[in-house]
């Protein structure tokens, strides 16, 4: 029966990508183009040459660190959907500390990280201390915190820290940057925090008995709570780290690539994050390389637009398929029905309370 | 500040209270019958959108308003029977599949307006609808131009108030539909098609929140733009917790989110040195104000958000 259920875990999302692809051909056919030669111009876009594989996992990389904010948070059974204003709030804060601080050098980068990662806790813990105290509903919390996050950034770059008379801030130090790989592999060090957070994030859950108890928390929080486990504790812990994650990937964001805030800076990331995480069954390994292939479809999906004038939504849609996809696909299997036809166990009744919020 | 204290100030604030509580109220009754019958739908922002598109587009080709609307009444339907279809007969979680539409939906129409007006930068008016007046009403001072001098769409948000209330509270066919959502075993029992009336909630929510949403592009600013719901959806859904799922209570609590709205318009043109992005956040600080001190743990219908399999024992 495990066995069996880690398998499922492999093959649905793979098979939702698969369909998703096969729709976007016919939608891409529907526009009177060549599917074949649009995924053709797609993946050579994404996969052509070294330095352009380096871009896609520089589009990947914020991608990684909000699909590991929702996956964390999803597996102790609680919507922090505020990925994207989490994001946002650890920029601001790292920029805030860059240009006003005068530090240079590595030691500016760490503390700027660490920073950023603080903001990001405290932003992502105003839902969990809400939910906890007041019995608020976590994902309405953390949407709304979402654009009071946004419009913040809008004052901070068309006010406070506004450079000249573009709306945008001051670019940070030049010896703030983190250091790419190689010049011929331009993909900056902050890849390599994104992928060492996913390991440790999969370590955490699956082997470590705290991220046991989280896990039981979010399957089912009464019998944890019957059980000794402190359950608040742990819905406050998760929102804590995976809002710091959140923060975190908006400071690498801003260190590696953006250098600078201005409109549009984050925007979409949380959602995005939100269906890396469900594709990928909310395992933090299995997170990462979703984004990758997202990253992928959009890398690709500009190259598709230059040379045969197919709109980059092509792209969203089959995003958005993947998710309804993968998600229809783990739902299907969960039926009592089609639970008997796939083992020959007694279909017990289970995870019904799973998905209660209200 | 004398111009607080200015008549037509007020007179502005309040109908721009009404006007603006109007697509909020849709999508909150939207929800109110969808979590009666037990489905917590929060991709209401998605169907918004889509809602929002479809009836753009075809009020623009049709050039007439009613059309666009029941377009984008219909476009609702059409995009929450995905919702509708995973959930009641996958058992899927509601929760991942609202958030399913709210990502699926906006791309979609993105797409389909990206297509129809092939990437043009410049913004397309569309149709609006005219204010009809009601007779003797709106020539009361002060309460008429507030209450009775809109667009027959608003009328409609809030005759659909007393109407719901009637239906759920004093009608057989009401009482059964909110058994589905407090109960749906028992409700079985006693010969209540649970799947029929949670398909029935599906299509009620997705044509009330797809005329929400159209209500936007062609009865508030009559162009496209993407964002343009602005997570008013989200707004709806705790408009409903806060209303406590009664349908005079989501009509206040959408008044409340409709005067924060017109307020935050208001004082942006009333002192426009006030950075207007802190203007902006009004709505949604509100609202998790009004949430911090109203919200209350345990209430709503019983069988909210649960999956219901019917083979099951």
């Amino acid at each position: 029966m495990k066995q069996n259920d880690n398998l499922t875990k492999v093959i649905i999302p793979i098979i939702s990508i698969l369909v998703a692809f096969v729709i976007g051909g016919i939608i891409i056919l529907c526009l009177g183009k060549n599917p074949i030669k649009a995924y053709g111009y797609l993946f050579s876009g994404a996969f052509g040459s070294s330095r352009k594989v380096a871009q896609t996992l520089v589009i990947a990389n914020p991608l990684i660190f909000t699909g590991l904010t929702a996956a964390i948070s999803y597996k102790c059974g609680v919507f922090n959907l505020g990925g994207e204003g989490q994001f946002i709030i650890g920029a601001i804060a790292s920029i805030f500390f860059v240009t006003k601080s005068g530090m240079e050098g590595i030691p500016a980068i760490l503390l700027s990280l660490l920073i950023g990662a603080a903001s990001g806790a405290i932003w992502g813990a105003i839902p969990g201390i809400l939910k906890i105290t007041r019995g608020l509903n976590e994902m309405i919390v953390s949407i709304m915190l979402n654009y009071v996050a946004a419009l913040f950034m809008g004052y901070v770059y068309t006010t406070l820290l506004r450079d000249g008379s573009v709306p945008q801030t001051y670019a940070i130090p030049d010896s703030t940057k983190i250091a790419v790989i190689s010049k011929n592999f331009p993909i900056h060090w902050g890849i390599g925090i994104a992928l060492f957070l996913a390991f440790a994030g999969y370590y955490f859950l699956f082997h470590t008995s705290k991220g046991f108890k989280l896990r039981a928390v979010g399957l089912n929080a009464t019998a944890s709570f019957f059980n000794g486990f402190p359950v608040n504790r742990y819905i406050l812990f998760s929102f804590i780290i995976s809002g710091a994650v959140a923060g975190l990937g908006g400071s690498v964001e801003l260190h590696g690539k953006q250098l600078r805030l201005m409109d549009g800076f984050g925007q979409g990331y949380g959602f995005d994050g939100v269906a890396i995480a469900l594709i990928a069954q909310l395992n933090p390994i299995g997170t990462a390389i979703v984004a990758f292939i997202f990253a992928v479809l959009r890398k690709g999906a500009s190259t598709l637009q230059t040379g045969m004038q197919v709109p980059t939504a092509v792209v969203d849609i089959i995003q958005a398929l993947v998710i309804i996809f993968a998600v229809a696909g783990t739902a299907l299997l969960k039926l009592p029905s089609m639970k008997q036809i796939f083992s020959k166990q007694s279909v017990k009744k289970e995870g019904t309370n799973k998905w209660k919020l209200f | 500040m004398e111009a607080f204290l200015n008549w037509n100030f007020f007179v502005e604030l309040l109908l721009s209270t009404v006007r603006m509580a109007t697509p909020i109220l849709f999508v909150a009754l939207a929800e109110t019958y969808s979590e009666r019958a037990g489905l917590v739908n929060i991709g209401l922002d998605g169907i918004m959108s889509f809602g929002a598109l479809i009836g753009f587009l075809i009020g623009f080709r049709t050039g007439n308003p009613i059309t666009g609307i029941a377009a984008g009444a219909l476009s609702g339907i059409a995009i929450n029977m995905i919702y509708a279809f995973c959930t009641i007969k996958l058992c899927a979680p509601q929760i991942v599949y609202g958030m399913a539409l709210n990502i699926f939906a906006p791309a979609l129409a993105s797409f389909i307006y990206r297509l129809s007006f092939s990437d043009t930068s410049t913004l397309i008016q569309g149709v609006s609808m005219k204010a009809v007046p009601i007779p003797v009403l709106s020539k009361i001072p002060i309460v008429g131009p507030v209450f009775f001098n809109h667009i027959p769409l608003v009328y409609f948000a809030y005759l659909l108030v007393p109407v719901t209330a009637v239906f759920l509270n004093r009608t057989k066919a009401g009482l059964n539909f909110k058994a589905v959502g407090e109960f749906p075993k028992a409700a079985e029992t006693l010969g209540i098609n649970v799947t029929l009336q949670k398909y029935i909630a599906s299509i009620i929510c997705g044509a009330l929140a797809g005329i929400g949403g159209a209500y936007l592009t062609i009865c508030y600013t009559s162009t496209y733009s993407e964002g343009i719901v602005a997570g008013r959806g989200f707004i709806a859904l705790s408009a409903v917790i806060f209303g406590r799922w009664m349908p005079t209570g989501v009509l206040l609590a959408c008044l409340l989110f409709g005067f924060c709205d017109a307020l935050q318009i208001r004082l942006q043109l009333l002192s426009p040195s006030t950075p207007y992005q802190m203007l902006q956040m009004i709505p949604y600080l509100c609202t998790l104000f009004v949430l911090a001190f109203f919200g209350i743990k345990k209430s709503g219908p019983k069988a909210n958000g649960q999956p219901y399999y019917r083979e099951e024992r």
